[in-house]
């Protein structure tokens, strides 16, 4: 009889499990992207933005759940309400701000052109021509600019659009492509990884990346990464627009939380940067210290054992 | 592959295993969805009345002919639409378990027309009701005959359970997908291991399948051919 029993209970046990649990906020991430974003061999979520997520949930009193989501699966959570913030080096752009709400500038970056070196390409003009395969992640300013600067323009190149970046930088490799034009420091960590490529140039598309939440911010969200930002040591030197484009310069505190963070992630190699973020992560939980100690601590170990 | 290559592979191995976890707990709820509804889905194609009857085929027809990947989408993000909210996870074991109920169905529809029709009339004749001669003479018969297809079956949605990364469930294939993105040496060491993990899965469940069969064996009623050469 009890194995009858089962058969029907067991139905409805899983549908019960879709049943939602404690109050706490889903951080949605495109895996892998490193060094903003990426699971460590043992299958932690580590990265500068969900480290900066992580710390400022810990300063504000919030508890956050890490949801890997693929790049342009992310925006379309986040309006549903699937998830409540993007944390995956989104740039800012008047098109995103039509259906989502971001936070301050936090970063800025640009993009870089990839090749490999055995590929003859001199200059940008050699690239793009003659149906060359220029790969990019689908969703990404990176593929935006090569749609409407090069594409839509008539120049004779191809697009290649992956679900992953690894996956076009593989294809790059592997010789099925003739570029990749990504962010700036994920491609330097390609080429750490990859010796074989190399930065052709860089396209200075002057993009600030932010934390996303539904438009209108329903949760209040955007005011705690602001102000989590700010305690974590990110200011700004604001200058007025001179031609239009706003500029932001970002003025980072030394010996700050967030100066740490910066450390530890951009430059080591990301086997010390696991390593070190292993020995570190605890601190960020140490119930026996203040929040501010917490976070203090931590970025602080992070960026001594990864660089150390 | 270098030392350090070596070393990720062995690191990602318990990840891998806790992925694995996620599939085999989808596989189970969707065979059991998939159990109790293709077993009520037969019963109906083949004793109810004929309106009722061809609903069944219809049921059939749709999750037969519908790809996976749409039907995934069509329960994860379509029933969102009407403010149903449902993990990945649930939307993965629905999905694939009604998927999975139509091709039982058709399994347990052939297997309780090979019982026959007359030990149903016999059943009747000595004073059961319909539900009793199904319970206690049809069906315990047709589950015994439908072992060595259901399981073609089970091997069949044990591999479409990777399925549901498309949806966002982090299991084995898209553990093993963020493990090659990190170190991309990996690509085709990683996708071995999960392809042994699967082979392994597929030999166990069959031997243990195989082991149901013959011990739920009535001699000289049981399907030809299980183990038997010719």
């Amino acid at each position: 009889m009890g194995k009858r029993i089962l058969v029907w209970v067991l139905p409805l046990f899983l549908l019960g499990l879709g049943a939602v649990g404690a109050e706490k906020y889903i951080v949605a991430s495109d895996i892998p992207w490193a060094p903003f974003e990426w699971a460590s061999p043992e299958g932690d979520y580590l990265g500068f933005d969900l480290d900066v997520m992580r710390c400022i949930a810990v300063l504000m009193g919030y508890e956050i759940e890490i949801r890997p989501v693929a790049f342009d699966s992310i925006i379309p959570a986040v309006v549903l309400g699937e998830v409540d913030i993007g944390a995956s080096g989104f740039t800012i752009t008047a098109k995103r701000e039509e259906v989502v709400d971001f936070s301050n500038p936090y970063w800025l970056s640009n993009q870089a052109v990839l090749v490999r070196k055995d590929a003859a390409f001199k200059t940008l003009d050699d690239l793009f021509c003659c149906g060359h395969k220029i790969g990019a992640q689908r969703g990404t300013t990176g593929a935006d600019w090569v749609q409407s600067n090069l594409v839509d323009k008539g120049v004779d190149v191809q697009l290649v659009l992956y679900e992953t970046y690894p996956e076009a930088v593989l294809d790059l490799v592997n010789g099925r492509l003739d570029a990749v034009v990504q962010d700036e420091p994920a491609s330097q960590q390609s080429i750490s990884a990859y010796p074989e490529l190399t930065v052709l140039d860089i396209i200075e598309t002057n993009e600030y990346f932010g934390f996303l939440v539904a438009s209108g911010d329903p949760k209040g969200l955007l005011r705690k990464i602001n102000d989590g930002m700010y305690r974590l040591g990110l200011r700004y030197d604001l200058s007025l627009p001179a031609e239009g484009q706003w500029k932001v310069k970002f003025h980072i505190v030394p010996g700050s939380p967030w100066d740490y963070l910066v450390q530890a992630y951009f430059g080591p190699p990301l086997e010390k940067v696991e390593a070190a973020w292993k020995a570190c992560i605890g601190t960020l939980y140490d119930e026996t210290l203040t929040p501010e100690e917490r976070v203090y601590e931590f970025a602080k170990c992070l960026a001594e054992k990864a660089s150390g | 592959m270098t030392a350090v290559d070596w070393q990720n592979l062995v690191q990602g191995v318990p990840s891998l295993l806790s992925g694995l976890l996620i599939n085999l707990e989808i596989l189970f709820g969707l065979i059991a969805l998939g159990f109790a509804v293709g077993i009520l889905i037969a019963l109906v194609q083949v004793y109810s009345p004929r309106p009722l009857a061809a609903l069944a085929v219809g049921y059939e027809w749709f999750f037969r002919g519908v790809p996976e990947m749409v039907l995934l989408m069509l329960i994860y993000f379509g029933l969102r639409q009407f403010q149903v909210r449902i993990t990945p996870f649930v939307a993965a074991v629905i999905a694939l378990g009604l998927r999975s109920s139509a091709y039982q169905s058709q399994i347990f529809r052939g297997a309780i027309q090979a019982v026959g029709r007359r030990q149903m009339m016999a059943a009747l004749s000595v004073g059961m009701t319909r539900l009793q001669a199904i319970r206690h003479v049809v069906l315990p018969q047709a589950l015994r005959l439908s072992i060595p297809p259901w399981s073609n079956e089970f091997s069949s949605v044990l591999k479409d359970t990777t399925l549901a990364s498309a949806i966002g469930v982090i299991e084995v294939f898209k553990k093993a997908r963020f493990i090659m993105g990190r170190n991309y040496a990996l690509a085709l060491p990683i996708f071995l291991v999960v392809a042994l993990f699967f082979l392994f899965l597929t030999y166990a469940g069959n031997w243990a399948l195989g082991a149901l069969e013959r011990r739920y064996r009535i001699p000289g009623f049981e399907a030809k051919g299980a183990g038997e050469r010719f």
